[in-house]
């Protein structure tokens, strides 16, 4: 007999080779996941490291003399409504910046000083006083933005200080009055509330996102409207109705091509059909809104199909035989079970819908728009389209604010597929 | 469940009633459209009369002058934004279009002037050039010995020796572009009438002589960036070879990163703009449909607050952006002609361009 | 106006559906041991209530349809205007009436209003049709209006594309050259790049999760993996602009400046839009695409055939190599074919990180231009809709609408084939 052909020294060196070749292939396989996950963390990381930032927002503190600033006593009286409300605040702003440096004396200098103030000072001045006429009274000391150039100058911890001035957006005197205020404790940093609560603006540091938000709700719920009730339809159509001819193969064929369309051809879609041929307003939710139900609609179909197809053939026999007709079998029986999963379908439809972009550009939504958008025809952005026009602004502190911007949408994300998660972990039933 | 069902169709019923509801609605805020480079400006009007009065703020969407005046002429109603800015004058051909669609009166506001730069990094070498150089650098065809032929620089070196050994390559705008349009003006035709050939053509066939003055070479070597400054400011930042050209709002706002680069000797700057020294600038316009005045409200109150002394004024917060102001006679002029909402008459101001 | 007209119709459903229902209660109510209804009363209700709101509604969109006509004259204009009032309501109590009328014990109410249901149902899901023969449509038209004005050859093989002509008469443009042959190899690069970053990562992520990871893994690793899917495309589009574009030429120009042979050549002129920084992050986007359904299509390959192999004495590696993947194979495809659909058509990635220029190149340092960048510069900003320039977004729209469409059906029709394989 001869020696067994599985220990021979070349069988092991092959066997040595091939566990080898095991290894590697595990470990490729390994890097593959490895790769995603961290292009993933440095695409999250940069975004949290640059957006974070813009969530705070420096302010100054000013003892705002309303008495002295028209030069002598000439103060305004709480009474005078009138008065209160067309008051120049920009003024009494300017001036109560000056006095903490009295040197500064010819025009090229205070313009700027004034310009270390952001521009809407004077109108959060106002509003303030209008809530409160009594502040004229006294001497109130208020907290105001600073602009955004010397937001970023502090933020970076004056980071640029080390640069030739014509290399900076700060001169030299002005790095010197920051230096005296912050000296005096009167900057601080601040939640920046505005940035929740406000529509967009020009000047970064007053630039807010509510508009976007409030735009993407009304563009959501018109999306939802539409998309929920006809996708729901369809699917209880083809999954219970339907007989299986040409014609329904049709259908099916279609909604999943419907479902791998770019976006952006239901952008051109939209932009033919329901504003060149329909006439419906530029720039409205309520435009993107139908947009966006024509391409939510296949994602909405195709989840409500596997819900209703999970619910087990007896609950549908024991319906019939107890004599419900074949609607009151769908309706009473077979829809109340697949709801959950629908609703989770439709929740992630949702979430996609919300941070689609293209189709949007299309229809004119990429506009400056500074209100907040009352309904669903008032015209308005949208959150992801607020962060392309940021993106592509020239002041440098949007870069900030567009990565905080994108924080948000991730979250409002996050939130719609917990829900979904959770949704679907509660109420699912496995038959 | 029958109730579930009808509530249902209740919602879309809803739905569909707004859906056909929305053309019907009438306008409530202002709607502007037009060139990019007056974008910063109007927005910040924008914000401030939104802010200072009970009106909503107007809407403004960035088209380029000539996508503006195109919207602005397609019609009357509210379906047509009632205000567009452009960067250079309205053309004749442009005032027939909008008569043709029924938009007889125009109002034509001068809010200032923007310089138009040609800019590079920061960390590129400057570039002296003159009017005769760019066209030289750009031009589709130019003369050689003489002779017309297609542009064969590809060096500035090849134009001048006194200009770098580096490739030529300009990032510019799009031909709806208002800025294009008065570059090809100023800059172009105005070197091109600085070479003795071309003036001597220009005297014989002027149509010829506008049509090679103005037509731009296609070989690469000027990239159309797109509608959008913002972006030719970044990519400058990242090719430091690179020309660009712009309004000199830009160059403000990115003075720290980009230099601008001096024409026939006279650098871009707020004061060489301003005085008229600085020979590639151009007025900066808002046209004011007076058909929708009185039908969306704040048309009037808003032409007020973009001419004001603190808007347009030499301090005021348009000049902050980078807005060039207009001597103090012809503010009080053109506020005048706002209030009064004198429509254009083409021939009355042409040629008025810049107090030289 | 018009939105009064029709909350005015819903009221009128609602009290015809209350109206209905009382008739039928009280029929109902009769005296005992008479013929019951054959519905229950919600029915009728909703019986009444389609009676009276489909020719109101039916009423309601003639009217508005002649609505054109209104232009003509002013009197027209406003007995039209009466008309939008009176119609619908008209319309609406006729048919209320007939239905009060025809309610009764022997009326079928539940199978007329099944009917109808049945009827909305299979509307509904012909939508999916309507929408798709509108996109057909409207880029159809569109582009055909395009292709009167440049001839489809042009489009098709000429090596120029310079679209952005003079939009007045008295302006001088660039010379409009619409081939738009660089359009679509600009596309193809970064396709390719993506797709070199997305086919083995996806795939590997898809074996090994597969194959190897123990469930706790696999429950982990897996929707990680998903939030890639789920992070909008603008925001991959800010990061490929922001952070991969500048970082790849900072790279780039300190390799061109290491001395090494060659460099300056390859990595001096790396552009801050470069066809590789929109093709890796567009490949990242789409890496869950390639695994999720890579991953599915190898769960199904029959665990027979695994065992077969690993009992023969084939190592796990071997047996994933040699079986599965070969198994797999049809339905990877299909998942890769998927993932380049996907990627053709992505916007906001290439919108924000790539360029304009439409350059002919394989030098993914370079900048190119793709499809859909084209189709938003032309439509951004100003539009005329009788110029080759702004159709040329719709020919645009439509050529990748069909390479799209054909790239799903070939992926749909190989999925299916495989799955059927094995059922």
């Amino acid at each position: 007999m001869s020696e067994n052909p599985h220990s021979t020294p070349a069988a092991a060196r092959r066997r040595k080779r091939r566990h080898a070749r095991e290894r590697r292939f595990r470990m490729i396989g390994a890097a593959g996941i490895f790769a995603a996950l961290a292009a993933l963390l440095l695409l999250l990381g940069s975004i949290l490291l640059r957006g974070l930032p813009a969530f705070t927002q420096h302010e100054v503190n000013l003892e705002l003399d309303f008495a002295n600033a028209f030069g002598g006593g000439s103060a305004i009286s709480a009474d005078d409504a009138e008065a209160l409300q067309s008051a120049d605040y920009g003024a009494i702003v300017k001036h109560s910046l000056r006095r903490l440096f009295p040197d500064v004396q010819s025009r090229r200098e205070r313009r700027q000083l004034n310009a270390l103030l952001s521009r809407g000072a004077a109108f959060e001045l106002r509003d303030r006083v209008l809530a409160n006429p009594a502040l004229v009274q006294a001497r109130p000391v208020l907290r105001l933005p600073l602009s955004d150039d010397a937001d970023l100058f502090l933020r970076e911890g004056g980071a640029s200080r080390a640069r030739p001035e014509s290399e900076r957006r700060l001169s030299d005197a002005q790095i010197a009055w920051l230096d005296a205020l912050a000296a005096d404790g009167r900057i601080e940093r601040v939640f920046a509330w505005r940035f929740l609560s406000r529509g967009d603006s020009r000047e970064p540091e007053l630039a807010g996102l509510w508009g976007a938000v409030l735009g993407s709700f009304w563009t959501l719920l018109v999306t939802l409207l539409i998309a929920f009730p006809s996708g729901v339809a369809a699917a209880i159509y083809l999954e219970e109705f339907a007989p299986k001819n040409r014609w329904t193969d049709l259908i099916e064929v279609n909604i999943n091509n419907l479902a791998a369309v770019p976006s952006i051809v239901f952008g051109l879609l939209g932009l033919a059909l329901f504003l060149n041929f329909l006439q419906l307003p530029r720039s409205a939710p309520l435009v993107g809104g139908m947009v966006l139900s024509l391409m939510t609609l296949p994602t909405v179909i195709v989840a409500a199909r596997a819900a209703i197809a999970a619910v087990p053939p007896a609950v549908r026999e024991a319906a019939l035989s107890v004599g419900a007709s074949l609607p009151q079998m769908v309706f009473h029986h077979v829809l109340p079970l697949a709801l959950p999963g629908i609703l989770t379908g439709t929740i992630i439809g949702m979430a996609r819908a919300l941070g689609e972009t293209a189709p949007l550009l299309m229809i004119g939504m990429v506009a400056f728009i500074a209100d907040l958008p009352s309904g669903p025809t008032a015209p308005s952005s949208a959150l992801p389209v607020q962060i392309y026009l940021w993106a592509d602004s020239p002041e440098r502190a949007f870069v900030a604010k567009t990565s905080a911007a994108i924080l948000v949408l991730l979250s409002f994300l996050m939130a719609m597929n917990l829900a979904a998660v959770l949704l679907r972990n509660r109420f699912e039933r496995r038959w | 469940m029958e109730r579930l069902n009808f509530r249902g169709s209740l919602l879309s019923a809803a739905a569909l009633a707004l859906a056909l509801a929305a053309p019907a609605a009438a306008r409530e805020q202002i709607r502007i459209v037009g060139s990019s480079t007056v974008f910063p400006f109007s927005t910040a009007a924008a914000e401030q009369f939104g802010r200072s009065t009970k009106f909503p703020t107007p809407v403004v969407e960035s088209t380029g002058s000539g996508g503006g005046l195109k919207l602005f002429c397609a019609g009357v109603g509210v379906n047509y934004p009632d205000i567009t800015n452009s960067s250079r004058r309205i053309k004749r051909s442009e005032v027939n279009r909008c008569a043709k669609n029924g938009v007889q009166e125009i109002i034509e506001v001068r809010v200032g002037y923007d310089g138009i730069v040609i800019a590079n990094s920061r960390k590129g070498v400057r570039h002296p050039l003159t009017k005769e150089w760019i066209f030289r650098a750009l031009a589709k065809q130019v003369p050689v010995k003489g002779k017309l032929v297609d542009n064969p620089y590809r060096r500035w070196s090849d134009i001048a020796a006194s200009l770098p050994k580096e490739k030529i390559e300009v990032l510019g705008p799009p031909p709806t572009s208002g800025t294009r349009d008065a570059f090809v003006e100023l800059a172009m035709e105005g070197g091109a009438k600085a070479i003795p050939m071309l003036a001597e053509l220009r005297k014989k066939d002027k149509q010829r002589f506008k049509a090679i003055a103005h037509t731009i070479r296609e070989d690469g070597a000027y990239i159309e960036a797109g509608e959008n400054d913002n972006l030719i400011v970044q990519k400058l930042e990242a090719n430091r070879k690179a020309l660009g050209i712009f309004g000199f709002s830009f160059l403000d706002q990115n003075s720290d990163r980009l230099q601008g680069n001096p024409v026939e000797s006279v650098l871009p700057s707020f004061e060489n703009i301003a005085s008229g020294d600085y020979g590639v600038s151009r007025s900066l316009y808002v046209y004011v449909k007076k058909a929708h005045i009185g039908v969306v409200p704040g048309i009037q109150q808003f032409v007020a607050e973009f001419t004001s002394e603190a808007a347009a004024g030499e301090d005021g917060y348009l000049a902050d952006k980078g807005l060039i102001p207009l001597p103090a006679e012809e503010r009080r002029a053109v506020r005048k002609a706002a209030q009064k909402q004198t429509p254009l008459e083409l021939q009355k101001a042409e040629g008025k361009e810049h107090p030289q | 106006m018009n939105a009064a007209g029709l909350l005015a119709l819903i009221a009128l459903a609602a009290a015809a559906f209350w109206l209905g229902r009382r008739r039928a209660l009280s029929l109902a109510q009769g005296t005992p041991g008479a013929a019951r209804p054959h519905s229950r009363p919600v029915y009728h209700g909703h019986y009444a209530a389609l009676c009276c709101s489909l020719p109101a509604l039916a009423a309601l969109l003639m009217v508005l349809a002649a609505k054109p006509l209104a232009a003509e004259s002013p009197r027209f204009a406003a007995a039209l205007r009466a008309a939008l009032l009176i119609a619908p309501l008209a319309a609406g109590g006729a048919g209320l009436a007939f239905a009060l009328r025809r309610i009764g014990v022997a009326l079928r109410a539940r199978s007329s209003v099944e009917r109808a249901l049945r009827a909305l149902l299979a509307g509904c899901s012909a939508l999916a049709i309507l929408v798709t023969l509108g996109i057909v449509l409207s880029l159809f038209f569109e582009a055909a209006r395009f292709f009167e004005l440049v001839h489809w050859s042009e489009f098709l093989f000429s090596l120029k594309w310079s679209p952005q002509t003079a939009i007045r008469a008295d302006q001088v443009g660039s010379s409009g050259a619409f081939g738009a042959v660089p359009v679509f190899a600009g596309t193809l690069l970064i396709t390719a790049i993506a797709m070199c970053v997305a086919a083995p990562i996806g795939l590997f992520s898809a074996i090994y999760l597969s194959e190897y990871a123990s469930p706790r893994a696999r429950a982990l690793a897996k929707p990680l993996l998903e939030i890639l899917a789920g992070i909008p495309t603008v925001v991959y589009g800010f990061f490929a602009a922001l952070t991969v574009g500048p970082g790849l030429r900072a790279l780039a120009e300190r390799i061109a400046g290491s001395g090494l042979p060659l460099a300056p050549q390859i990595f001096g002129s790396v552009s801050s839009e470069s066809a590789l920084a929109a093709g890796l992050v567009m490949g990242v986007m789409i890496i869950p695409y390639v695994s999720s359904l890579s991953d599915d299509v190898i769960a199904a390959v029959p665990q027979a055939l695994r065992e077969g192999s690993l009992g023969l004495g084939a190592t796990q590696s071997e047996t994933i190599r040699r079986v599965v993947l070969p198994a797999a194979l049809p339905g990877i495809v299909g998942a890769l074919l998927l993932a380049v659909s996907r990627a053709i058509g992505e916007t906001m990635i290439v919108v924000m990180a790539a360029g304009l220029s439409a350059r002919l190149t394989a030098n993914p340092f370079e900048a190119v231009t793709t499809v859909t960048v084209q189709i938003v510069t032309l439509l951004v900003g100003d539009q005329e809709f009788d110029s080759a320039k702004t159709l040329a977004a719709f020919a645009l729209g439509l050529a990748l609408f069909l390479i799209t469409l054909t790239l799903n059906v070939a992926a749909l029709l190989v999925v299916r084939r495989y799955r059927e394989q094995y059922e």
